[in-house]
């Protein structure tokens, strides 16, 4: 019994040490911090206390995707869950207990109850857009490593706030499309093994935007924190739709509306100008200006960065991801890959681990994040913008500035 | 007739021109559903209302008549879900003569938010005002979204009237001063935060250490390197959480560093 003791207090001991290094080691400045295999359980199971512990916000739709992904790692101790619904919790909770064959996992209502927890290492988030940049910020304030669904933002000034946050704190912060690297490799390759030579520009379709929603409320289901869904975004009544996670973007989910999304422009947006930014090597700049076009009531935009290069987005005649390139050959760079296994999941375990940035670092994310909003600002205003990327600020033009953010619903600041 | 009143009735006239021109009769049928629209009805039936704003854009007085029609109807006693309409656009086009309007709405929970929507993006120094004017006299739900809009407009004036709610018993109010005085992110913002940080409790020890953060990271960005680092210095103890102490150290490194 005593030495069961001991054991149990030496590896408690092994253990925060571990959090400890976890929470105060830098990921953007120290030396990749390599953990030796064995350590972390490699060379067969992992040890419970070098796991990764973990928990989870936001588990309807893709956050159920998220649990079931990171709960079938055997790196990670997933214990405990988020979600405004009663039901998800049940659902979630049950998951969870299933697959360690306990009841450990605790179910909250209100992510800050996650957030102060010292035990958990890394949270993912999947709520829907409006979140996100809070829910992220207050997990690097409190030492938490994050991984968060895409799209990352709701409006241009949260970028750089989260990117702030996760460099002030040398968290890891991972965005959460696995399109980028998975669908578009075949785009990316050809571009950096030099055979479009130099690329002058990559075209995007997608949509729809973004619309208001005014549906008529209907009572609130029982067990359904309605408030709480709704946080910083404006008071409305609750109707299924307005809250749907379905995927679709047409006004019968969430990602449909204004004040959550950036509708199909952002949802998409977020795999699409993701992997264009990637294709054209665009992903450590945001663009220096958009360009609105209106071609006999043919509305299309253009984003230009510093280096010259285009994202184009619905330029008539122009495919999917279709690259502009001079078409000789140029010279070849190795393409990113992911870190780790597991795709996306195993990436951001790894650099958990490892300290290093991972392959949709929140940098990149928000970069991509941020073509996506200025198109929406131009289209909204109908006309072209110059972006001021150090100050995060429309050059000469107050009213656009006006849409960089929205105010907050009380008590959410950022 | 003044001079001053001849200049308005010529703007009045050019802006009903300008506002003709984007389809006045649309505008007029739009502003009147307005006093009937409630939740359920099809947003589409204010959509001339959307085409104005940027038909009018470059057209002062244009936009100050449109203007002034969302003023009357926010004033003609709306729903709430007209209101709510109103507020986004005004948060596009509103100027001065909404703020008395937008202002009338902060001490109603049901309105206070929507009426920052469009006063924390009004770039006038009265929107300001009116938020930091209405800051005593709100109840305790709202104070937090005033001051969080106070702190984005970083509005040195409401710097002691945050620092005195730094200890507020309602947490959510003093993480929010927290939050504010470090995005204003001025020395004497700093040094509020600061002051108060010695005797933070529990609960509000990260706040006010990551607001110091901020606002060392600011310093920094602006050149006062040792400014910076006397603020980092104040969080690199071991009493502090590790992450906080790793992000002070990380600053103090950091401004060694910098050229």
């Amino acid at each position: 019994m005593e030495n069961q003791k001991s054991k149990q207090a030496k590896n408690r001991g092994t253990f925060h040490s571990r959090r400890t290094f976890l929470k105060a080691t830098a990921a953007s400045v120290a030396l990749p911090y390599l953990v030796p295999a064995s350590v972390m359980g490699n060379a067969g199971s992992t040890a419970p206390s070098n796991r990764i512990v973990m928990a989870g916000i936001g588990i309807g739709n893709m956050g159920r995707g998220d649990q079931g992904n990171f709960l079938g790692r055997d790196d990670v101790q997933y214990v405990a869950m988020c979600d405004v619904k009663r039901d998800v919790r049940e659902w979630s909770k049950n998951q969870i207990d299933e697959k360690y064959g306990n009841k450990d996992c605790k179910a909250y209502n209100d992510f800050r109850e996650i957030m102060v927890r010292d035990d958990i290492d890394a949270v993912h988030c999947a709520t829907p857009d409006h979140w996100h940049a809070i829910i992220v910020i207050e997990a690097c304030r409190n030492g938490k490593d994050i991984y968060c669904q895409k799209p990352e933002t709701r409006t241009l000034r949260e970028g750089r706030l989260m990117i702030d946050a996760a460099r002030r704190y040398s968290r890891v912060v991972s965005g959460g499309s696995q399109r980028v690297l998975e669908d578009y490799r075949k785009i990316v390759d050809p571009c950096w093994n030099g055979d479009k030579g130099i690329i002058k520009s990559i075209n995007v379709n997608v949509g729809p935007f973004p619309i208001d929603c005014n549906k008529k409320g209907e009572p609130v289901p029982e067990g359904f924190d309605w408030d709480m869904w709704l946080g910083p975004a404006p008071w409305a009544p609750y109707h299924p739709h307005r809250c749907s996670g379905s995927y679709n973007i047409n006004g019968e989910s969430w990602r449909s509306f204004k004040d959550y999304s950036g509708g199909g422009m952002t949802d998409w947006g977020a795999h699409h100008f993701g992997g264009a930014t990637f294709a054209i090597d665009v992903r450590e700049l945001e663009p220096e200006e958009v360009i609105f076009h209106n071609e006999n009531g043919r509305k299309f935009a253009t984003c230009r960065y510093p280096n010259g290069k285009l994202i184009h987005h619905n330029y008539p005649g122009r495919g999917n991801m279709d690259v502009e390139g001079t078409n000789e050959k140029g010279p070849s760079k190795p393409v990113p890959d992911y870190a780790g296994t597991g795709g996306i999941y195993g990436d951001f375990i790894d650099c958990v681990k490892t300290r290093r940035r991972p392959f949709r670092d929140i940098e990149f994310a928000i970069h991509t994040a941020t073509v996506c909003h200025l198109f929406l600002v131009a289209y909204e205003l109908e006309r072209s913008l110059k972006w001021d990327t150090a100050n995060q600020r429309f050059i000469d033009d107050d009213e656009a500035n006006r849409l960089v953010d929205a105010a907050r619903r009380e008590p959410w600041v950022i | 007739m003044t001079k001053e009143t001849t200049k308005l009735t010529l703007a009045a006239v050019t802006a009903t021109v300008a506002v003709a021109q984007t389809d006045s009769t649309a505008i007029n049928k739009a502003v009147e559903t307005l006093k009937t629209y409630d939740w359920g009805d099809d947003p589409e039936t204010l959509k001339p209302i959307d085409r104005a704003i940027i038909a009018t854009h470059g057209d002062t007085a244009a936009r100050m008549a449109l203007e002034k029609r969302l003023v009357e109807a926010l004033n003609g006693g709306i729903s709430r879900s007209a209101l709510d309409y109103v507020c986004r656009r005004l948060r596009i086009v509103g100027t001065r003569q909404s703020i008395e309007a937008l202002a009338a709405l902060l001490p109603s929970e049901d309105t206070s938010h929507i009426a920052r929507y469009a006063l924390e993006r009004i770039p006038d120094e009265k929107a300001v005002e009116a938020m930091r004017n209405s800051l005593p006299k709100v109840s305790n739900k709202l104070k937090p979204g005033i001051i969080g809009s106070l702190g984005k407009r970083r509005d040195k004036k409401s710097i002691q009237a945050i620092s005195n709610l730094l200890s507020d018993p309602d947490i959510q109010v003093a993480k929010a001063a927290a939050e504010s005085l470090a995005m204003i992110g001025t020395p004497d913002a700093a040094n509020e935060l600061s002051k108060f940080a010695k005797k933070a409790s529990a609960d509000m020890k990260i706040p006010v250490a990551d607001a110091c953060l901020m606002c060392a990271e600011q310093f920094m960005a602006s050149g006062q390197k040792s400014e910076a680092v006397a603020l980092y210095n104040e969080f690199k103890s071991d009493d502090q959480p590790a992450q906080v102490k790793a992000a002070a150290m990380k600053g103090i490194i950091t401004a060694a560093t910098k050229k």
